[in-house]
């Protein structure tokens, strides 16, 4: 019906209606984007920054920071796991278990800790791991020599912590939509209710669980600061790589081929991900998002 | 520190966290436990003598001026005088190193009025034309001959002033003696127990300069070698003691104050804060040598407030606020006439003065290193190892 | 009626004096009913009736604040639903959505232990699907079904487990009018061929008494009236079930002598009917305010007087205020001087005979005795 009435309204009405999306799109995110791998193949300036050249030098200098595509890739995906398996808990609580009187409340008090800065929190975290937090509780109880901070450990931490409202929030949604007469169909058919979980709750808020890995993911990838933190610069991630390529090194042309080989992982995961739950089924009823 | 191992009270902990966000040093703490906080307000207020000579019209000169400086590098009481005294409002900006300020410079449309380089990197500002001479016409409060000349030297460029001195330092590294039993003198000690029996608590800064620098010393090489052969060595060293470090962190402080970290590579005001509150801790300056250094304020190409940049120089170069200035961030003064208003004990400290023949082991870091892409590449590799 | 298989006269499902309270609100208030094997037994009444409460007590989904519900004779108030030996088809079927339609077929199957072995499990699923006529469509997506699909979906997925009871909660509602026809035929059909007790919840009036062996007629949380639907239908007890079942005349009165079965009235418009049948448990004394119940199919139209058949209860002079083209039928809406508007139905047939009568037409009505029905006046 909207494709009906935008024919109506002729080719002016579209490009009104298309005008803005496109040129924001093109002026923020393509030619941006242009920009980034075009100096890729440039060159280092002698006093940092870009010098125009043709070379394919950053591309074969990447093998460089592999450890650091490596550890992104390795923790991304485990970071954004142990997100879902703390979050799904906390959303089913939250849509189902949880009394409507207090559901709101619940909510809010899941996001008040996001209104200070992230920094902040992870301040926090540092003091918590730090050795006169957890593990000094460790010493009293006799267990010694226990080091948490600066490790992946303590960046997974945070990963999870840092993120974990934004998987709570789809899972939220998608179970808070279930229709609760699937539930009853399942116990009718004689489900117990552990076994209408696994058979059914779980895989129909797998659509708001792939949003939610989603999001998480991709921010994951491109994270910097836990790791720069809580990882005390050794647990290093790409993010960090271009950071420091570009505000400490200011070799541009380099920081440019690692963004995008960075994008073109990232993408390529994405489509890996989407792929593998789409054929698990079930998705293409309900939106995504 | 006797119960330093003792888990962290709720207090402390909201503590060490409003500490974290001040940018490491806490400047308050360290004013409120010295006692020098009050006593220089209240000297500052009372003594005619001590406040700025100039006034200044309201609106005169316009409303906001851009810093840009390092952490906890400045005594607020200073920056309300001035708001105070001259209705411009002062936006702080915290940077954590000369190539961080150098690449936001290079991008270009950085707003900054007024900002805080180190010595070694103000040939390559010039050359790149990303800073001017100086007007010091409108700077009456530096007078040159009350400067070292070895501390101001880099700042003049073919017999103009590109930047009037703030403060100078050395880079050593702080030790806590409670926890690292036996003498500590050199960067060889340094790193060879970073990789023995201190593995797991040193840190090192995120600064190429220092980091690089120090261990170049370990070979005896020059602090500012950029001789491929020898940066091998360096980066090879660096490598290996990457799994043993703690962090790589220019913000050391609390994780020294936390007892994470029992050593690390440090500046001098931040091995005299440290010091304050901590008496077990020591500050090293290797025998091999390693880095002196000058900050000064410098005023951008293309400031949008030029009047008040040159305002806020010569109001922070007066010797009354500049010695405020020193007993807030620890760091001495190139200037004369500052040093006879900072207090004796502070004079006498040996890590602010040390001995002379540490002292002229030194170097200061050279334009080269700045610019040297085989010493940004190591550092990156050695973070990203 | 059919009984158990072991002869005794057990009902399959059985209200034991039920109530169910949501907070303030009676749901279902002091229930009494007997459900026989193999019955097929609608529960009718409007939204809020308490019908759908009557059913989801029988599935397990809720349970009695008081009395006791019974099936098969054995107490089942605390048995949680998946213990049940019942099965539901839901109102818009809460077909699974992440499975196909032979996984949705198989799902009660799949939750038995020991779980049937595969084979068996295909063969039944293969077997329901034909029973529903739905071969050829096991992979086929929920949502690339039609409606009267997914309806036969959501009845094979309830039956492959051999219920002893089938709950039917609004099963047709979603459907357009053609498709719920076939379905309505289909779904008694069906019954028939399975046996199994079928309790089917509708608001639609023509949908349970098409289907149904026996109608409750529910109100407010009670049973007004149960009985087949011919009983409900020529012998209402009240008002409410006469408008509730079919379409109904009213016609507001006192009586004037009361005798056997008849009664004669004093309409409130003016002049007297015979009337030949008075409403269950009503007994009637002269003066008693009450209301003659006559269907639209019972009143004869004639354009003179004495085309009329002789011996009605009434005759009455009217005037043609519409005429509705229903098809098979024709509906007059008549205005007399005397008795307000009333309502007529014509079959068509007589068109063929006769011209329809016109808007505005005068016209003479009548009923016989036996067509006029004496009920409480409320």
């Amino acid at each position: 019906m909207a494709a009906a009435a935008v024919e109506r309204g002729g080719k002016g009405v579209t490009a009104l209606l298309v005008g803005p999306a496109a040129t924001f799109f093109l002026l923020l995110l393509v030619l941006p984007l242009a920009v980034v791998v075009l100096y890729s193949f440039g060159e280092r300036a002698p006093a940092g920054g870009y010098a125009p050249a043709f070379t394919f030098e950053n591309y074969l200098n990447l093998a460089s920071r592999g450890q650091a595509f490596l550890n992104t890739l390795m923790m991304a995906p485990v970071g954004t796991l142990l997100c879902a398996v703390v979050a799904y808990p906390m959303a089913y609580y939250l849509a189902v278990k949880a009394s409507p009187r207090w559901r709101t409340l619940l909510l809010v008090l899941i996001i008040v800790p996001f209104w200070t800065s992230q920094l902040l929190r992870i301040y926090a975290w540092l003091l918590i791991l730090g050795s006169k937090g957890v593990p000094a509780y460790l010493e009293m109880i006799g267990i010694e020599g226990v080091r948490l901070v600066n490790t992946r450990f303590a960046v997974l931490v945070g990963m999870v912590y840092g993120y974990l409202p934004l998987m709570i929030f789809p899972i939220y949604v998608s179970l808070e939509r279930l229709d609760k007469r699937l539930l009853e169909a399942s116990a009718d058919l004689g489900a117990n209710p552990a076994r209408t979980f696994w058979q059914v709750t779980l895989p129909v808020s797998l659509p708001g669980v792939a949003t939610g890995s989603l999001l998480v993911f991709i921010l994951l990838m491109g994270e910097f600061i836990i790791p720069a933190l809580l990882g005390g610069g050794k647990v290093f991630f790409i993010g960090n790589a271009l950071v420091d390529l570009f505000l400490q090194s200011r070799n541009w042309p380099f920081g440019a081929a690692v963004a995008v080989s960075m994008v073109l992982v990232m993408l390529a995961s994405i489509v890996a991900y989407m792929r593998f739950v789409l054929s698990r089924g079930g998705m293409r009823q309900q939106p995504l998002v | 520190m006797a119960d330093d191992n003792k888990p962290i009270t709720r207090k402390d902990f909201i503590h060490e966290l409003l500490r974290y966000r001040r940018g490491s040093v806490s400047r308050r703490h360290f004013l409120g436990v010295t006692g020098l906080g009050l006593a220089t307000a209240v000297l500052g207020n009372a003594m005619p003598g001590l406040r700025p000579r100039k006034a200044w019209a309201a609106g005169e000169l316009g409303d906001t001026l851009n810093f840009t400086t390092w952490p906890n590098y400045f005594d607020q009481a200073n920056l309300d005088q001035f708001t105070k005294d001259t209705g411009v409002n002062i936006n702080v900006t915290v940077f954590g190193s000369n190539e961080e300020m150098l690449a936001k410079l290079q991008a270009g449309g950085t707003g900054w009025d007024v900002f805080v380089p180190t010595n070694y990197t103000i040939s390559t500002y010039k050359s790149l034309n990303l800073i001017e001479p100086l007007d010091l016409s409108r700077i009456p409060n530096f007078i040159e001959a009350d400067h070292d000349p070895r501390f101001i030297g880099e700042a003049k460029i073919d017999g103009a002033i590109y930047a009037v001195p703030k403060d100078w330092g050395t880079t050593g590294y702080v030790v806590n003696t409670a926890k690292v039993k036996g003498e500590m003198t050199t960067w060889k000690e340094f790193w060879d127990r970073t990789r023995g029996d201190l593995s797991g608590l040193v840190m090192v800064h995120d600064y190429q300069l220092t980091t690089i620098g120090n261990a170049l010393k370990y070979f005896g090489y020059s602090f500012n070698s950029i001789d491929p052969k020898e940066l091998a060595d360096a980066e090879k060293l660096l490598i290996e003691c990457k799994p043993h470090l703690f962090a790589i962190n220019s913000d050391y402080q609390p994780a020294i104050r936390a007892g994470d970290a029992v050593m690390s590579v440090a500046w001098t005001g931040d091995a005299t804060q440290l010091q304050r509150d901590m008496p077990e801790i020591a500050y090293v300056l290797g025998r091999e040598g390693g880095e002196i250094w000058t900050d000064f304020y410098a005023i951008p190409k293309g400031a949008p407030n030029p009047a008040a940049a040159y305002a806020f120089i010569d109001f922070m170069l007066d010797p009354a606020v500049n010695a405020r200035e020193v007993q807030a961030h620890g760091y001495p003064s190139t200037d004369k006439r500052t040093n006879a208003l900072v207090p004796k004990e502070m004079l006498e400290n040996p890590i602010l003065y040390p001995a002379q023949e540490l002292l002229s082991a030194l170097e200061f870091g050279a334009a080269a290193t700045l610019t040297d892409p085989l010493r940004a590449e190591i550092m990156a590799r050695f973070k990203s190892a | 009626m059919r009984n158990g298989q072991n002869g005794a006269t057990v009902p399959t499902v059985a209200f034991r004096n039920v109530t169910k309270r949501f907070g303030e609100v009676v749901a279902a208030n002091g229930l009494e009913l007997e459900i026989r094997s193999g019955e097929f037994l609608s529960f009718l009444g409007p939204s809020g009736c308490g019908k759908t409460t009557a059913l989801r007590m029988i599935a397990g989904f809720e349970q009695p604040s008081e009395g006791d519900v019974l099936i098969d004779g054995t107490r089942v108030n605390e048995l949680p639903a998946y213990r049940r030996p019942v099965n539901m088809v839901f109102q818009s079927y809460a077909l699974f959505p992440h499975l196909n339609v032979a996984r949705n077929v198989a799902y009660g199957l799949l939750q038995r232990s020991p779980r049937p072995p595969r084979t068996e499990i295909d063969r039944r699923v293969a077997a329901m699907l034909d029973l529903v006529q739905l071969r050829g469509f096991e992979n086929r997506r929920i949502w690339e079904m039609s409606g009267g699909q997914q309806q036969r979906v959501a009845l094979a997925r309830a039956l492959i487990n051999e219920p002893k009871v089938l709950l039917l909660d609004e099963p047709l509602a979603a459907l357009d009018r053609k498709l719920r026809r076939d379905m309505q035929i289909e779904l008694q059909n069906l019954q028939r061929r399975v046996g199994i007790t079928f309790i089917l919840v509708t608001h639609d009036q023509e949908e349970a008494l098409s289907m149904s062996d026996r109608v409750c007629i529910m109100r407010d949380g009670g049973i007004v009236q149960q009985g087949t639907p011919a009983d409900l239908y020529d012998r209402p007890v009240n008002r409410y079930v006469a408008d509730f079942v079919g379409k109904s005349n009213f016609f507001a009165g006192t009586v004037l002598t009361a005798r056997g079965g008849g009664a004669v009235i004093e309409l409130d418009g003016g002049g007297t009917v015979t009337a030949g049948r008075t409403g269950e448990g009503l007994s009637l004394l002269p003066g008693d305010a009450v209301s003659v119940a006559v269907r639209p199919e019972q009143i004869v139209l004639a354009r003179r007087e004495d085309a009329l058949p002789a011996g009605g209860a009434a005759t009455i002079s009217a005037r043609v205020q519409n005429r509705i083209f229903l098809g098979e039928h024709i509906e007059y809406l008549l205005r007399s001087e005397t008795l307000g508007e009333f309502l007529t139905l014509a079959p068509r047939r007589s068109e063929l005979t006769e011209r329809p009568f016109e808007a505005g037409e005068a016209v003479f009505a009548a009923f016989s005795t036996e067509a006029a029905l004496v009920l409480g006046s409320e």
